[in-house]
């Protein structure tokens, strides 16, 4: 890594050194300083919707339980057994009442508390020499939820996800609420690319200036109802506290005839209409754009599209579908990819199967446009981890003129918050960035040891996050 | 829709004496060769106009669960209209992933046959391991996996009218599936 500060200040400028899509020591910095106080997406409440189901997932190398315990509430409960240490719960999903290590067979409820330690009497000389009362697997040290998005963060002192998500959760609604009982997700696909994490998450927050090149093939085949990807143009780019994302212009119309026109049938449109807020309403009545792709820091995009999905090309009928993923890190050069389809939980059968088509045939392992997406990436990593790579530095200043001046003013009536602009820009990347710039900065969180079952006194150990009594 | 897998524990394979099973291993080994040269127009040819073409998300799960693939979540779920899109985008100029193409190359092996008890129709179990190479000096990547095919005679000649493919990886370690199996 060359001075973190010069690099850093560079970044900031929209001069992106391209090193630092393949450092080890940048990666080391954005483990420590970025991924162990950030929000990550974990799961979606739909994966787990009844008691005693539960996922198995991944914060960098920390593998965590989230279930729904029998009360129906959802934990998040690091999956080490507090012996010691072994794996609990090696399966990806499924439903338990209790895990139980396959090592010496401590088991715990799926709330997290530990119930039985084989031999308690014996070996430790019962209640009084370890105390099984009241010790739970280690809770993710925060965890909070945002319309059955589960988030975790490793830092107990984060501020409060809301406070986190600001006003970005008036576009998240787009994608996950388009009925109060919001949405169901299926997947999630995972695999794993040999691609930085970044590259992923900035493409889906701003980069509409590559649809035409990179997706040209798929508007060469009649996937879209768009003759040309250079359509992007007019659309809107707008970042927004901690995520952004692009937007396609749609035909005049009111609402509803912008809603159809993506494919929307009436009877999800009614339950749009009544869900959202009239300002969310009006980026589509009032601006005529449509949310398209968008990340929320640090690694969670969403792609929504409308492509058409069966061989009834004669009319031009489109079906919408929505995606999102994770961008989990692996290493500086590793990328695994966990993508779900996204669709709301009220939509007819008909309409999921249809759209879960579109999801398919575009995104995900085996989506075309996906596929021409990560052949760049992977070759932009690659070429990043040489020493030419340490002198260049990449031209990440779309949309900005030498003196700093926007090509185009920020839109003025744009019912959206935050700040948007028409036209090509790499706008959202930069504020990307300029986050992933102010965390590398941040101090590291302090870490609190826990020691299960030693003689401690209680104002002496934390009780955030809820572990011992 | 996730094709169910086929139960074949009390089914007995046709001897590889049968003409029958010869017919359906040729088709097969044929079939690779398209495959590995890509050669995807004539692969299209080969399918019936109502295939499936199914590879679910294979998943870790307990043994006593009852499944191991995803609920709901394919790689693949395709008739032949998806197909035909995936085949005409290799056929553009600018289908980048596999533009310079992928080497390809499929293993197929421990091909049993088993009567479907329809006529004109074949069950075909048989193993598959991919091997791609792309560029001159990145990893290969391997993928295995076990297929199940249901092949039907039209006009006197066999075609794939279903095909499962269940991967032996819940994780893929491929940049994408650019491929067919």
């Amino acid at each position: 890594m060359n001075d973190l500060s010069q690099m850093l200040a560079d970044v900031r400028r929209g001069m992106i050194p391209a090193y630092v899509y393949n450092d080890d020591e940048v990666f080391q910095l954005e483990k420590e300083h970025l991924f162990e106080r950030s929000w990550i997406f974990v799961a979606h409440e739909s994966e787990i919707p009844d008691p005693g189901d539960y996922v198995v997932r991944r914060v960098l190398e920390d593998s965590f339980i989230v279930a729904r315990d029998e009360g129906g509430e959802v934990r998040v409960m690091f999956n080490m057994c507090l012996h010691r240490g072994m794996q609990i719960c090696r399966a990806e999903l499924g439903n338990a009442s209790h895990f139980r290590c396959s090592y010496h067979g401590w088991s715990y409820r799926n709330d997290g508390r530990l119930v039985g330690l084989p031999f308690h009497q014996e070996a430790y000389g019962g209640e009084d020499g370890f105390s099984k009362n009241g010790q739970t697997l280690l809770p993710a040290p925060a965890m909070e939820i945002y319309n059955g998005l589960i988030f975790v963060n490793l830092d107990p002192n984060a501020q409060p996800l809301r406070e986190f998500l600001g006003e970005f959760t008036y576009y998240l609604d787009f994608y996950i609420s388009q009925s109060p009982e919001g949405a169901e997700v299926r997947g999630p696909q995972r695999w794993r690319v040999k691609s930085n994490w970044k590259i992923g998450a900035e493409n889906a927050a701003g980069d509409s200036y590559h649809t035409p090149q990179t997706h040209r093939s798929v508007v060469e085949i009649g996937l879209f109802r768009e003759p040309t990807g250079s359509k992007r143009k007019e659309g809107a780019l707008y970042w927004c506290d901690k995520g952004g994302g692009t937007t396609y212009k749609l035909p005049p119309g009111s609402f509803r005839d912008r809603l159809r026109y993506v494919g929307y049938p009436d009877e999800m449109i009614d339950r749009i209409e009544a869900t959202w807020s009239s300002a969310q309403k009006r980026l589509i009545s009032d601006d005529g754009f449509m949310i398209s792709a968008a990340t929320l820091f640090p690694t969670l995009s969403f792609v929504h599209n409308w492509p058409k999905v069966d061989a009834n090309t004669e009319d031009d009928k489109v079906v919408p579908f929505i995606t999102m993923r994770v961008w989990q890190p692996i290493s500086a050069t590793e990328t695994e990819v966990l993508s779900w389809f996204v669709v709301d939980k009220n939509a007819t059968e008909e309409f999921k199967n249809a759209s879960y088509k579109g999801y398919l045939m575009c995104f995900g392992s085996t989506g075309m446009f996906e596929q021409d997406d990560v052949e760049n990436w992977v070759s932009i990593t690659t070429l990043a981890g040489g020493s030419m790579a340490k002198r260049l530095l990449l031209n990440s200043r779309m949309g900005l003129r030498s003196t700093d001046k926007p090509v185009n003013e920020p839109l003025a009536d744009f019912h959206g918050p935050g700040t948007a602009y028409v036209g090509y820009g790499e706008f959202n990347q930069r504020a990307l960035l300029r986050e992933w710039a102010d965390c590398l900065e941040r101090p590291l969180a302090e870490v609190e040891q826990v020691a299960m079952g030693a003689k401690v006194s209680k104002s002496s150990r934390s009780t955030k996050g809820g572990f011992g009594n | 829709m996730t094709i169910a897998k086929m139960d074949t524990t009390a089914m007995k394979p046709l001897p590889f004496s049968d003409p029958r099973h010869q017919e359906a291993h040729q088709f097969l080994v044929d079939e690779t060769y398209l495959l590995d040269a890509q050669r995807y127009d004539e692969w299209l040819e080969t399918l019936t106009d109502d295939v499936h073409y199914n590879v679910p998300v294979r998943v870790t799960t307990a043994r006593s669960a009852g499944f191991d693939t995803s609920p709901g979540m394919a790689h693949f779920d395709e008739d032949k209209y998806s197909l035909s899109l995936r085949v005409a985008r290799f056929a553009t100029e600018h289908a980048w992933t596999e533009d310079p193409p992928s080497r390809l190359r499929h293993f197929i092996t421990n091909v049993r046959t088993f009567s479907a008890h329809v006529e004109d129709e074949l069950y075909a179990q048989s193993a598959v391991l991919l091997f791609r190479s792309r560029g001159d000096n990145r990893e290969p990547n391997f993928l295995s996996a076990l297929r199940e095919d249901i092949l039907r005679k039209e006009g006197g000649v066999l075609k794939l009218s279903r095909r499962l493919v269940i991967m032996d990886e819940s994780v893929v370690r491929m940049q994408n599936l650019a491929i067919f199996l």
